[in-house]
């Protein structure tokens, strides 16, 4: 459960969060939409506290996000914005140092390990040091990181740029079999069919506040418009910024 | 595994060991600088200490024979090389009838005065001469029954107090400054790799946002690349001794060897200078935006330690406080086993606590600087 309060963040004369509120419930995927620069990745960014708001506030099954970030990052699997690999390592032993630094050790460790390895099915790919990775390979890795330690709540920055349609599938799956969990799934994108067909919810923003939060159709039927897409572009006043 | 340092500290590790640049660059250090050190050593040896004979063109060596075996004593013998290139001496023909008379002898040494590089030889030749000189001029007036001391007033008397170890340590004070140096450039890969190239890389973000706390991700990277510093250092103390068994140093009377034990004990003194480098160039690579600016910068900062390093070498500066402060301490332990001087437990202890101190100064600045957004996204 994902609840952000009137979150506000300025950079010199920029705003890039003026008062963002919307929660994410358990057991649902809520997509969050807006045209480049609305600032969905400052708001990831501050749920996981890395940011810290002007005001507002961001919290994780009831811990703030700038009062405790330690805590809540326990709580959460990050799909961040920019993920590099490190070239030397294997994706196997990305994803293990990932899962020691959320407290696994040994056998606890290398099952946890084995199973992303083979819900992701990378098999082929884990033992294998990341230089000269493809996109797909590296978004892969990547994914693992986020979901090694069964996180309660997982924030997924555009994961699906870059993906084939394999990959994508695969993603979807993971993502519709985590909400099967219970978990609470939160993903930025500016992609619209990929909203459309995957999210419960979708909160759209556009220059840091929040304009619309509903489901998608119930979206439609608001912009009396036939597709989302549509929709979309009525609510944000303005078709920039999107991909269609 | 109970602390969270540690997994970035052996993640770190087992990345940087993995990456031959940081590796060779921490090693060939190591590995050249005694080498180049022996090299000039050995130059320095040989000048010093060559006391090869002086050949000198003799003309009219038949004129005096005794003079001529008395210059051959001294090492200077009649050589009838290339005449252009040696030192000419002429002795005049009426040698022996003068010397009976007593009057004075010219015997002209000729030669390019201006040459510096055989400056030595035309000062023992005149040196030669001159004490032949004295030689019969003693006899002269012991003959006349007046003593030759009269001739001699004042009389300067060298007292060399150099021993052994303290000649040491003027060569060797150089070695060790190489030792202190090799801390500094042997984890600067890895420390710039590991900052300014995770967050190149674009790691850094993801990794900022896991639950670990900033000041256990700076010292896992910190001791990552303080770890090579120590294995760069370990490396160069190793090399040393077996360097110079190939420079002859015991001509000069210095005891280049040291025992196992002293090259331990130097490598543990270094631990905290290696944690101090090492967090020194985090904090710089971090304030950098770019992999390549950080080297810049850190190339500029490595000079103000092996400024301070030099200059204490070669003036011979010496401070009370110098023993108690990070980085000038740890020289003079180091200078101080060599020479075999008493080394002040004390003195160690406080160095290395100040040492640590401003590392651990230096590893919270680098948490710090990590929670400033534009550090961490290189804005």
């Amino acid at each position: 459960m994902i609840i952000v309060n009137d979150l506000k963040k300025s950079y010199n004369d920029v705003q890039a969060l003026n008062g963002l509120s919307f929660h994410a419930e358990n057991g649902q995927i809520t997509g969050l939409l807006g045209p480049n620069g609305a600032g969905k990745t400052t708001c990831l960014r501050s749920l996981y506290g890395l940011i810290k708001p002007d005001s507002g506030e961001a919290t994780i099954d009831g811990t703030s996000a700038t009062d405790d970030p330690l805590n809540v990052r326990r709580h959460i699997g990050i799909f961040p914005d920019k993920f590099g690999l490190y070239e030397r390592l294997t994706p196997r032993e990305h994803i293990a140092y990932i899962a020691e630094l959320h407290g696994f050790k040994g056998a606890t460790r290398d099952e946890a390990v084995e199973k992303t390895i083979q819900d992701l099915g990378m098999a082929d790919i884990a033992d294998r040091r990341t230089q000269g990775f493809s996109q797909g390979q590296r978004m892969k890795v990547a994914l693992a990181q986020a979901i090694v330690h069964q996180p309660k709540n997982l924030i997924l920055d555009e994961p699906s740029r870059g993906l084939d349609v394999m990959s994508t599938r695969i993603l979807r799956e993971l993502m519709f079999g985590l909400r099967e969990q219970g978990r609470c799934i939160l993903f930025s994108s500016h992609v619209m069919q990929e909203v459309a067909a995957l999210c419960d919810r979708v909160v759209i923003m556009v220059k840091g506040q929040v304009v619309a939060d509903d489901t998608p159709q119930a979206l439609c039927e608001l912009t009396q418009q036939a597709s989302f897409e549509d929709a979309f572009v009525q609510l944000i006043g303005t078709d920039e910024g999107i991909m269609a | 595994m109970k602390y969270p340092f540690m997994i970035v500290w052996l993640k770190e590790l087992k990345d940087a060991i993995r990456d031959r640049r940081s590796l060779m660059a921490a090693m060939s250090y190591a590995f050249f600088g005694p080498m180049i050190m022996a090299v000039a050593f050995f130059a320095l040896v040989t000048e010093a200490t060559s006391e090869r004979d002086v050949s000198v063109t003799i003309h009219g060596a038949d004129y005096a024979p005794e003079l001529v075996s008395f210059l051959n004593q001294r090492g200077i013998v009649k050589s009838d090389e290339d005449e252009a290139r040696s030192i000419v001496m002429t002795i005049p023909e009426d040698y022996q009838s003068r010397l009976e008379s007593a009057q004075s002898i010219r015997v002209i040494v000729r030669a390019d005065y201006s040459e510096r590089s055989g400056s030595s030889q035309r000062q023992r030749v005149e040196r030669a001469l001159t004490e032949y000189n004295q030689a019969v001029a003693s006899a002269r007036l012991m003959m006349r029954g007046i003593s030759p001391e009269v001739m001699q007033a004042v009389i300067a008397e060298r007292q060399d107090t150099a021993t052994r170890e303290s000649r040491a340590v003027l060569i060797l004070g150089t070695v060790m400054v190489f030792v202190l140096m090799s801390v500094f450039f042997a984890g600067m890969n890895v420390a710039i790799d590991t900052s300014a190239g995770e967050r190149e890389r674009n790691s850094l973000e993801f990794l900022l946002s896991q639950p670990i706390s900033r000041v256990a991700l700076v010292a896992g990277k910190g001791f990552a690349a303080a770890t090579f510093a120590v294995l760069g250092a370990v490396l160069t103390l190793i090399m040393i001794p077996f360097v110079f068994t190939f420079v002859p140093l015991e001509k000069l009377g210095v005891d280049a060897s040291f025992s196992m034990w002293t090259q331990a004990a130097m490598a543990l003194v270094l631990i905290p200078v290696a944690l101090l480098a090492s967090f020194l160039q985090l904090l710089v690579s971090f304030m950098a935006k770019s992999f390549k600016e950080a080297q810049t910068y850190i190339t500029f900062v490595m000079f103000v330690p092996m400024t301070v390093v030099f200059v204490l070498e070669f003036t011979r500066y010496s401070h009370p406080a110098l023993a108690y402060l990070p980085i000038t301490s740890q020289h003079q332990v180091l200078l101080s086993s060599l020479s075999g001087e008493t080394i002040s437990v004390l003195a160690v202890a406080v160095g290395a606590v100040t040492t640590l101190v401003l590392a651990g100064l230096l590893m919270l600045g680098v948490s710090y600087k990590l929670r400033s957004e534009k550090a961490v996204f290189g804005l």
